[in-house]
């Protein structure tokens, strides 16, 4: 039972990190209709300078100037990139992210090295804050939990009580029509741009100690993310909840499964001929953990292509 | 006999706003019906439902006394409806030739076909260039449909709806933002491409509407508030209120 | 139409069909005598990559420049078609009577079965969704591969040996010349057929789709399976380009469907130009020989294609190929002279940036390796210090003098080109 609360507890840490990236990406795609591939690039790029600036100035200025940081190095891109490449359509912006990513993914080992950076998580935090399946639970985890869910009170605030908070509102629901709200809608995109990727950072800073800051990081999670906001259903910012939170918790249950897949199937009551691939039959549950995204997505797509709350087809 | 298009009780709301509310529309085989009425009165909406493009949330659709409520597009189309859009709908990088040839493509037996040259089918080709000429349009047969002046990408647009020979066509103002010049080279182009078949059109330029129709159904606020030759349409009085009312709005 | 009539009409026709196969009779030529031209070993195998690198290219514009489809994971067919040539090389080495050369074709299968399987889930969405499913497949495949060692050989790998099969017509394959003889006809044959393919009908339906998927419905093509179709033979392509990557390389592993792969040849492809059938093959021959040329001088190479492509995503969307083609006119109309000192004045900001952008780049990786404890190999000739502060100064001026210079020179190269281009259609 404890063991089930200890999966709840790291699944939920989990699957708010994914949404506090895929809530970033969602609303740039609500609003421009681009899907960042650059987005866990920044995120990425939020962990090596919350690592580097960590050292000098400590981690709690980190935690302010990072996604600061990160967001002009977005709104900069969105102003000077992104926007040249807005008239050639949807493709070539989804080209320009990529590439974009591409590039980040070379200048952060040119800057930081191939291997792993010794990021830690702040002296002040670093303390187990109980004990649960014989495990000590560590302060920090709640300390992100935290952050990620003050970060979505202020971001629900300013989208229900803002100005600008409407005109995305009315974008995410009505693509077509912000453009005829009279608003000064490339200056909305670069704030919005900027601020999708000021979150990426802010995830970067917390979630780079936590884990491990090194240069796959954005490969890895970046491809889960996508997966996620698609399963979801693109542009639907509940349905990058849902799918955040179900993959967080799917994803650590498999983790901390031992048993081989051969069994579990039997055990579900699925007869499987372990005679033929007997290597997968042995694999367990554990292994197949980073492929779990992948499978989710599929399934959701065969059942429901729009995903899970998708309501405008791409 | 049968209609060509028979609708009933078809209702369509965008979230809360109910824009189709219960139309009754019959359009008998081989005839010109013009559908006409106020600025977001729901014309294009309800094509949009007819030709599959939106599900309608009630009514039925019969085509030839076939149910077709609820199929795909594609499906509307190979049972022999074909419409046009008021947002010129074209492929815009391939040729004014292609453009035409892609939209026969269906009915003259390309099927999907990828081990067969395009060329080899000398019927879809003789086609695509009667349309061509049809169009007028021959001067301009390579240049990409994107490249093309607005007067003919809306000629364009009408013959690939037409390309594919359907019994039934739908065009969805063709002649909107048309000069006068322009507008008199399309009618005579749709009276010719409506020869023998059924045609329904949505059109604001109330003299286009009576030169062509030989029916006029008036839709407003969400029903057909009117439907019938020109002479008796013209006198209802219920169609001069929702044009007075209409027109009483855009000015104040 | 009278008879004769029709005869005039068809005799032109087949006067334009004998000069569209000219470029492919050339082709043929060329194959033949390039590796008598190209010197040594080396030559030959990096001739041997760019016939694969070829074929795949092509097969990943099938998707991309003309049927508007980005596949993030275009080397999973590779991958699977080249896993599944490799065991049926195995099953030759050990005596089953399977002739090499046809190697390929088992390629061909596997690549085709994957991409139905993968496209049953992806072709249902387009644009954005479509992309982000490919993406997900790929990480899926590429996982699945590493957690089944017994048929796909775990992180080493499969390995086999090409010449142990059954000899055909006394030739075994075992000489890298013969192997580059198969895989340059095949090469030219898979590239002939992409080429047919989009002279029929389903490849202008790709292009249908490409433009505006939702007209193509109203035209009685359901869209999805048009997608799935394209998606399927684009699929069976590549599994061409893995069976020939299999037999090049006597081996296959993971990496060859690797997202670094699928990204690759996105790169390679779009750099050649998606707009026309062979930009992809400029491509494709351009970044397979920077590859291995610029990999032994500099470790930035990956950075300087990325950089190469973002360039050329923000200034040149038609790649090496679309810059051709708006100015091929001009050349012929003989105006280029009057570009010359328009595009002219560009060359000093060019360099001036090319040459920051350079220094910055490689200055990054000297610092990487001196505090990794090497000692700094010197930087285009000159010794530099990475861990002064004056080579990075110097460089960031001359990137920035550079960007400034591009700037205002520009505007004046574009109007050159476009007067020269209106004058040319003039003409
Ligand atoms: N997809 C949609 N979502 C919400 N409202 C829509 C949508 N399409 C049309 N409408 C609304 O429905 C009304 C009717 O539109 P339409 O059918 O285009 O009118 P028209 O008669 O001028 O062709 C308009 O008020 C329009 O704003
Ligand atoms: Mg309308």
């Amino acid at each position: 039972m404890e063991q089930l609360g200890l999966i709840l507890l790291n699944g939920l840490v989990y699957g708010l990190l994914l949404f506090m990236l895929s809530v970033g990406l969602t609303l740039i795609f609500g609003m421009m209709g681009v899907l960042n591939l650059a987005h866990a690039s920044f995120y990425m790029l939020g962990a090596f300078l919350a690592f580097t600036i960590s050292i000098r100035l400590g981690f709690w200025a980190a935690l302010i100037i990072v996604p600061v940081l990160v967001g002009l190095i977005g709104a900069v891109v969105e102003r000077y990139g992104l926007r040249t490449v807005h008239k050639h359509g949807h493709l070539a912006e989804l080209l320009f992210t990529f590439g974009l990513a591409f590039i980040i993914g070379e200048v952060v080992p040119l800057i930081w090295g191939r291997t792993p950076v010794p990021y830690r998580v702040p002296a002040a935090l670093d303390f187990p804050l109980f004990s649960i399946a014989g495990n000590a639970y560590p302060a920090y985890r709640l300390f992100m939990m935290a952050v990620a869910i003050a970060m979505f009170l202020v971001l629900y605030l300013a989208l229900a009580r803002t100005r600008l908070g409407l005109v995305v509102r009315a974008a995410l629901t009505h693509p077509d029509m912000v453009g005829m709200l009279g608003h000064d809608v490339p200056k909305v995109f670069t704030l919005v741009f900027g601020a999708g990727c000021a979150l990426a950072g802010l995830a970067g800073v917390i979630a780079g100690n936590a884990f491990t800051t090194e240069p796959g990081m954005a490969r890895s999670l970046g491809a889960i993310v996508f997966a996620i906001v698609v399963m979801g259903g693109l542009g639907s910012i509940w349905g990058a909840l849902v799918a955040s939170l179900l993959i967080g918790f799917v994803q650590t249950a498999s983790i901390s499964l031992d048993m081989p897949l051969g069994t579990a199937l039997m055990h579900l009551g699925i007869p499987v001929n372990t005679a033929m691939l007997t290597d997968l039959w042995q694999i367990t549950i554990a292994r197949v953990a980073p492929v779990v995204p992948y499978v989710l997505l599929i399934l959701v797509l065969a059942l429901r292509p729009r995903g899970l709350m998708g309501t405008r087809s791409a | 006999m049968t209609l060509a298009l028979h609708v009933t009780g078809l209702k369509k709301a965008f979230g809360p706003t109910k824009i189709i509310r219960g139309v009754e529309l019959q359009v008998a085989r081989g005839e010109r019906h013009a559908v006409i009425g106020p600025n977001g009165a729901g014309k294009s909406t309800l094509f949009h439902l007819i030709s599959g493009r939106l599900p309608s949330d009630a009514g039925q659709i019969l085509l030839h006394g076939q149910d077709i409520t609820g199929l795909a597009p594609h499906d509307i189309f190979n049972r022999g409806l074909a419409r046009s859009f008021q947002v010129t709908s074209l492929f815009p990088r391939l040729s004014v030739f292609e453009n035409l040839r892609a939209a026969a493509m269906r009915t003259h037996g390309c099927g999907h076909a990828f081990w067969r040259r395009l060329e080899g089918f000398a019927p879809l080709r003789r086609r695509a260039e009667e349309v061509l000429s049809l169009l007028g349009l021959e001067r301009r047969r390579d240049v990409l449909a994107g490249a093309l002046a607005y007067a003919d990408q809306r000629a364009l647009e009408i013959g690939v709806t037409i390309a594919g020979g359907a019994e039934t066509i739908l065009l969805d103002e063709p002649t909107a933002g048309m000069s006068r010049a322009e507008t008199e080279r399309a009618v005579t182009l749709i009276r010719r491409v409506s020869e023998g078949r059924t045609l329904v059109m949505i059109e604001h330029d109330l003299g286009v509407v009576f030169g062509l129709a030989d029916t006029i159904s008036v839709l407003a606020e969400g029903r057909v508030i009117a439907s019938g030759p020109p002479d008796q349409v013209r006198g209802d009085p219920a169609v001069r209120t929702a044009y007075l009312g209409a027109a009483a709005e855009t000015l104040a | 139409m009278s008879a004769p009539a029709q005869t005039a009409l068809a005799r032109p026709q087949s006067g334009a069909a004998l000069r569209a196969m000219l470029p492919w009779v050339l082709a043929a030529l060329a194959a033949l005598i390039l590796p008598h031209v190209v010197p040594g070993g080396f030559g030959l195998s990096l001739l041997c990559r760019m016939g694969i690198a070829i074929v795949f290219a092509l097969s990943f514009n099938m998707l991309l420049g003309q049927g508007g489809m980005l596949d993030f994971g275009h080397a999973v067919f590779l991958g699977l078609g080249g896993f599944l040539a490799m065991h049926a090389m195995k099953l030759a080495d050990a005596g089953w009577w399977i002739p090499l050369p046809a190697l390929p074709l088992v390629g061909a299968a596997g690549g085709l079965a994957v991409a139905i399987l993968a496209g049953w889930v992806s072709t249902r969405r387009a644009g954005t969704a479509f992309a982000m499913i490919t993406l997900g497949v790929a990480e899926l495949v590429v996982a699945v591969v590493l957690l089944l060692p017994s048929v796909f050989g775990g992180e080493e790998g499969l390995s086999g040996d090409r010449s142990s099969g059954p000899p055909l017509l006394g030739v075994d394959f075992g000489t890298q010349i013969q192997a580059y003889y198969l895989i340059a006809a095949w090469a030219w044959a898979a590239a002939l057929l992409m080429w047919l393919y989009t002279r029929t009908p389903l490849g202008r339906l790709a292009n249908a789709i490409r433009d505006n998927p939702e007209r193509v419905g109203f035209l009685g093509y359901d869209a999805a399976r048009i997608r799935l179709l394209v998606f399927s033979l684009s699929g069976l392509f590549a599994g061409i380009a893995g069976g020939l990557a299999a037999l090049n390389d006597e081996i296959v592993t993971a990496g060859n469907m690797s997202p670094e792969a699928s990204s690759a040849v996105l790169v390679m492809t779009f750099i050649g130009g998606v707009g026309t059938f062979w930009g992809p093959v400029i491509g494709a021959v351009l970044i397979t020989f920077l590859s291995v040329a610029l990999s032994t001088v500099t470790d930035a190479w990956q950075l300087y294609s990325g950089l190469l492509f973002v360039a050329m995503v923000v200034w040149a969307p038609g790649g090496i190929s679309g810059i051709i083609l708006a100015h091929a006119p001009v050349v012929r109309a003989g105006f280029a002279g009057r570009l010359a000192p328009a595009y002219a004045a560009m060359l000093p900001g060019f360099f001036l940036a090319l040459a920051g952008t350079l220094g910055l780049a490689e200055l990054g990786f000297r610092l990487q390796s001196v505090r990794n404890g090497a000692s700094p190999r010197p930087v285009f000739g000159m010794a530099l210090d990475p861990q002064g502060v004056l080579p990075w100064v110097v460089a960031a001026i001359l990137l920035l003098a550079g960007a400034w210079l591009l700037r205002r020179a520009a505007p004046a190269a574009r109007e050159a080109w476009q007067e020269a281009s209106v004058m040319a259609q003039v003409q």
